[in-house]
């Protein structure tokens, strides 16, 4: 089966990895630089990896399409390196090692999630490999003094604290919170930061209750949840939990103030498997195409990202996919501050780097994770997620009410 | 939600603190926090109130009908044949799709669309048994095992392939919502549906108790070299009851179609609740697999009320391996199809 999958996986990178170096002449081994990318390509994590894909593919056309990067006076073009890890973490792992210590890539992008990236950071560590980490955020992944590690999502807090003090500044009478939270690393530590901020607004945190990884059914934990008749739902997990746990709510005639889910409502597919169930709920992400910077990165502004993605994919861009891309752009900028493909140097200027992005300001904190952005607040508003938060990028006010 | 009798029975806002943990509305200690929040389910215990334990129980049910219809061609097919069909699941998810498909091209009611994925799937599983799984049909139980199960990598990677892995819903036009019957919540759509499949898990033990083929099923199951004595053409049985097997399976994920996200990455779990309810229930019955599939509603709903929704399916296996220990042949097992 492994070997099955792998060839499905590699028989397209080969095939790219040919039009690359035919593309670019007379191109040897040596002037491309190679970049390890373990994913779930399939398994239950498929749909997230295959986003993590699209970011990193997106941006690697682009700067093959622009000649490549250059550095130490050789221009390289760049490869990813993919492996699917068939959403099994443990073979994250080994993953990770294969590729750097047998295919010697340069550069790793972290597996998918919280987990997986923590897990594999060690390997990398190990062999001192430059590693970026595209959709972790759980500060647990970086407080293990490594300094290979590098983070483009800021701490789960930075979305719970705006979401709250919205929430609590609305003058809606939102008093109480129940929190319903998937057992798995991410799921349960912003469920956990929800709590923190809740209780700091001075909110009531009436239930918090974690469910098992496939869980099919939610009927009991929301029986209990509607007793409570919270103000304010917030129910993490990925979109098929959240679609079922959504569904169950409708069913049950729990219809709070508010209601929160994390993370699925800022995907495109979750709004359309939720239709008119998934009206009204508000969110939080590390970033949202309405986001407007000036970058000094291959993409420029946010809004030339937005259309390369809609030009390749003929889709918006979700946080998944601009922050895989955005992992892309910080390597290259670092690659070339550093101006030299030495993972010492290139790590060096990661640590140091202080730029702009069409993702946002990039700066890493001690730990390697990003500190310069602020997460948007949305709110699903007849089938689009849309801005509540930071005012800059406003989009619309958000609604109280109107969960069916 | 506010107001209604369910919610009155325990109590409004006033009365919340009296049913909700001790510590809920105080800070966490520092360093308490992991702790704390997991054995908060633990404290979870609402006031003694009927109604809500009716509520759970309606859930269970609910839900049981789902499970027994999911389990019943599993059930058939590895009494009859003695295969245990690693597929099942994937042809579950196989009937969601095509639920889903003729729901948005057709406009197609999934309860109506039980006839169409039940058809499809009939002929294909007619077809996987006649062609591939017949061959091997003497061999001994684990290599008609490793045969389903290389079978559903490729039914399976296939639907990755043609429908990829993200979740699709069906969303009904006009759903029938829910409606608070004796203080009850009862999800319409959700009941229809466990209605349709317990009617035809019924449907399908009238065949077999009644019909000329339903007995040919049940005589190859007893003796197949008798009843190929007898005159029974014994491979087109073995297709037949297969082509069965995958019909309940594909109506059954018509049904499902309404309640849960359709994605290929549900058939293994389709394949786990499949396997629990028959031997829950005990194999060899179509009773067995309706109480089975009710049984194990219930205790995972009970299980999730009483030790947390964490734990809800930990409880229905504890108990299947106390029963495996106790009465192996499941709550209603014995031998054959009758």
């Amino acid at each position: 089966m492994t070997n099955a999958r792998t060839a499905w996986v590699s028989v397209p990178v080969a095939v790219m990895a040919l039009g690359l170096v035919s593309a670019a002449g007379p191109a040897s081994a040596e002037d491309t630089i190679r970049v390890g990318a373990p994913l779930p390509l399939t398994g239950p994590l498929s749909p997230e990896g295959l986003k993590q894909q699209r970011g990193y593919d997106l941006w690697k056309d682009t700067v093959n399409a622009a000649g490549g990067i250059t550095a130490g006076g050789v221009t390289y073009q760049v490869e990813i390196v993919y492996v699917d890890y068939e959403s099994n973490t443990p073979r994250a792992v080994q993953t990770a090692e294969r590729l750097i210590a047998e295919d010697g890539v340069n550069f790793l992008f972290s597996p998918f999630g919280s987990g997986a990236a923590k897990a594999a950071s060690s390997v990398s560590e190990r062999y001192g490999i430059p590693t970026i980490a595209a959709t972790a955020s759980s500060e647990a992944v970086y407080d293990q003094g490594y300094q290979f590690l590098f983070g483009t999502f800021t701490p789960n807090s930075t979305l719970t604290d705006p979401l709250t003090r919205i929430v609590t500044d609305s003058g809606e009478g939102v008093a109480s919170v129940a929190i319903y939270a998937r057992n798995d690393l991410f799921p349960l530590a912003i469920a956990r930061e929800m709590e923190k901020s809740a209780e700091a607004r001075g909110l009531e945190v009436v239930s918090f209750d974690e469910y098992a990884i496939g869980t099919l059914d939610h009927g009991s934990a929301l029986t209990l949840l509607r007793l409570s008749q919270p103000d304010w739902v917030f129910a993490t997990g990925y979109i098929n939990d959240l679609i079922l746990i959504r569904r169950q709510m409708s069913d049950l005639g729990i219809q709070p103030k508010v209601l929160t889910m994390i993370a699925g409502p800022a995907y495109r597919e979750f709004i359309e498997a939720g239709g008119d169930l998934a009206e009204n709920i508000a969110s939080a992400a590390w970033w949202h195409p309405a986001v407007s910077y000036d970058g000094q990165d291959i993409f420029g502004t946010t809004a030339n990202y937005v259309a390369a993605f809609q030009d390749k994919y003929d889709a918006l861009p979700d946080y998944a996919e601009a922050s895989a891309s955005a992992a892309g752009v910080i390597l290259q900028l670092a690659i070339e501050a550093a101006d030299s493909i030495d993972p010492q140097a290139v790590r060096d200027a990661l640590a140091a780097m202080q730029a702009t992005t069409f993702y946002g300001e990039v700066e890493f904190g001690e730990t390697g994770q990003i500190v310069s952005l602020e997460p948007p607040v949305f709110q699903i508003q007849d089938g689009e997620a849309k801005t509540v938060y930071p005012p800059a990028i406003q989009q619309t006010d958000m609604r109280y009410g109107g969960i069916k | 939600m506010k107001g209604s009798p369910l919610a009155q029975g325990v109590g409004h806002r006033a009365g919340r603190a009296s049913l909700t943990r001790p510590l809920c509305g105080h800070p966490l200690p520092e360093g308490e926090g992991s702790d704390a929040a997991s054995n908060r389910s633990f404290l979870v215990l609402p006031g003694p109130t009927p109604m809500l334990y009716a509520q759970i129980l309606l859930n269970g049910l609910l839900l049981g009908g789902l499970y027994a219809c999911i389990a019943v061609g599993f059930s058939l097919v590895w009494g009859v044949l003695n295969v245990i069909n690693i597929l099942h699941g994937s042809f579950v998810v196989l009937g969601s799709y095509i639920a889903y498909f003729a729901h948005v091209h057709w406009g197609l009611h999934p309860f109506l669309s039980i006839f169409l994925s039940g058809g499809v799937l009939f002929v294909v599983g007619y077809a996987v048994q006649r062609g591939v799984i017949n061959r091997v049909i003497a061999a001994p139980v684990l290599t008609t095992l490793v045969l389903t199960f290389g079978l559903d990598l490729i039914v399976n990677n296939g639907m990755l392939l043609a429908f990829t892995a993200d979740y699709r819903t069906v969303r009904l036009e006009h759903p029938l919502g829910s409606q608070i019957i004796g203080g009850l919540v009862v999800p319409l759509d959700r009941l229809a549906a466990m209605g349709l499949a317990v009617a035809l898990t019924v449907l399908l033990f009238f065949t077999l108790a009644r019909s000329k083929i339903g007995r040919a099923i049940v005589a190859v199951r007893m003796d197949a070299q008798a009843a190929a004595l007898m005159g029974v053409d014994v491979p087109r049985i073995y297709a037949v009851t297969f082509g069965i097997g995958a019909l309940m399976a594909g109506a059954a994920g018509s049904l499902l179609s309404l309640v849960f996200p359709i994605s290929p990455l549900n058939g293994t779990e389709f394949l786990g609740i499949a396997f629990v309810v028959c031997v829950l229930g005990g194999l060899g019955s179509i009773s067995g697999a309706i109480v089975g599939g009710f049984a194990l509603g219930a205790i995972q709903s009970f299980g999730a009320l009483w030790i947390g929704p964490e734990h809800g399916l930990t409880i229905a296996f504890a108990l299947l391996l106390l029963l495996l220990v106790v009465k192996p042949t499941g709550i209603m097992g014995r031998k054959g199809y009758e």
